[in-house]
């Protein structure tokens, strides 16, 4: 497989067949070609889906891909079906879900300590829509459960990795309480 | 502690939101009087939180305990604050509001960040991923670890059996003239007559199709076996189908 355009065509004709995620390693084994070199074909194949007419996207997850349709597109998509509603997360979902996403691993003492409130329910709704999952335990007393955040996580929010979130600044609030007025 | 009631409609308004907790809560008694929040009022926000925190009483509502330690922690930070502190001290003391900032600071970014995450769920929830195929299981053999080789040798390990066999006509004939008796008991007799030697035995080379009939090896198979039982030899095999050896186990006696 040299010509370019065989290849996307087999990457389309794979990743369509799979429906499902299906991981860089895999979709370069099947094309013959090295990691970086797939990893290149995919995102130039992410735009041209991006910038032509066409109903259907390419998705990165981590280090999957995945196809599915434009969001523009729903209304239409909508016809087909039978007008189920998703449910929506509760506040304390989201807010939980946002902490783990950028302290992540961690553990659930944390996610209580910077939310000043008991999550174990939230969590445990989290853990139930796949959305974070156990990534191991934290070495010291207790060996208390770590957490993480998934595949559908990603998906679901359209990130297409952890590096796409956006930027917080954690780190701003050192400097500006050096400024914080003593009375 | 002194209760310093606003008008009372203020509370109607908050009581109306069920919040997730104590930072909850304070931050939105921060919004609501647009507060800066590395300069929080703090007797003022204490108040109004307090207010809150009697308004659920009031409303027989329970009030979780984590509203009642945030409670004390504003209260503990209201008198550190209106205690005159001592001179010398002043210098090295921290703003006692300095952990409740930081906790808030890092709160809001994460409602910040919850927002986002609820925006972008709307436009990603819009879109619609196809059902796996259900692929047949087997599209690939399982890759065996071979080689050429391998196979080659294997190739010319059968073809050099097949040849000896169809050359060794003459055997043949005679065996099959010979109308062969095989005993057991013989054949366990001429072995421990060989193993009288003392030396290791190849089963191959005592028993081999070229020279003798299936049911002959076989036999001489079984003496072999008895004999290991009688504890007069070892029989060892490294690998599957590789050669037997026979090794006597000779006793001392006296």
């Amino acid at each position: 497989m040299e010509d370019l355009r065989e290849i996307e065509s087999v990457l389309e004709a794979v990743l369509f067949a799979a429906g499902d995620s299906v991981s860089l390693d895999k979709l370069s084994e099947i094309i013959g070609q090295d990691k970086k070199t797939t990893a290149g074909i995919l995102s130039g194949m992410e735009m041209k889906y991006k910038n032509s007419n066409r109903g259907i996207m390419l998705r990165q997850l981590g280090t999957n891909y995945q196809l599915c349709t434009k969001p523009e597109y729903e209304e239409y998509i909508a016809y087909l079906g039978t007008g189920r509603k998703k449910q929506g997360l509760s506040q304390a979902a989201y807010e939980v879900l946002a902490i783990i996403a950028y302290h992540q691993p961690v553990t659930k003492a944390h996610i209580e300590q910077i939310r000043g409130v008991n999550s174990d329910n939230v969590i445990a709704t989290l853990l139930e829509k796949n959305l974070i999952c156990e990534t191991g335990r934290q070495d010291g007393p207790g060996r208390p459960k770590l957490y993480g955040t998934t595949e559908e996580f990603l998906r679901v929010f359209g990130f297409s990795s952890l590096n796409d979130l956006p930027r917080m600044g954690m780190n701003d609030i050192q400097v500006v309480m050096n400024d914080v007025p003593v009375d | 502690m002194e209760y310093t009631g606003s008008p009372n409609n203020d509370i109607c308004t908050i009581k109306l939101k069920n919040f997730e907790g104590p930072l909850d809560l304070l931050f939105y008694l921060i919004e609501k009087n647009q507060i800066d929040i590395y300069d929080i009022p703090i007797v003022e926000i204490t108040d109004q939180y307090m207010e809150y925190l009697f308004a659920m009483q009031q409303m027989d509502l329970e009030i979780a305990s984590e509203f009642l330690v945030m409670a004390s922690t504003l209260l503990h930070i209201k008198s550190k604050l209106l205690l005159p502190s001592r001179k010398e001290e002043e210098q090295e003391e921290e703003d006692p509001r300095e952990e409740l900032i930081i906790k808030l600071v890092e709160y809001k970014k994460i409602k910040e960040f919850a927002e986002i995450l609820k925006e972008k769920e709307k436009v990603w929830s819009r879109v619609y991923y196809k059902l796996p195929e259900a692929l047949p299981e087997a599209a690939f053999e399982v890759i065996l670890d071979v080689s050429p080789q391998m196979l080659k040798e294997c190739y010319q390990k059968c073809m050099q059996n097949y040849y000896d066999r169809q050359n060794d006509v003459s055997q043949k004939m005679e065996r099959i003239l010979r109308q062969e008796k095989v005993s057991l008991r013989l054949k366990i007799k001429e072995l421990l007559a060989k193993l009288k030697r003392g030396i290791r035995l190849c089963f191959s080379q005592i028993y081999n199709l070229r020279h003798m009939s299936r049911i002959e090896v076989a036999t001489g198979f079984l003496a072999a076996l008895e004999i290991a039982k009688m504890g007069k030899a070892v029989i060892h095999q490294k690998e599957e189908f590789g050669e037997i050896y026979i090794d006597p186990i000779i006793r001392r006696e006296g």
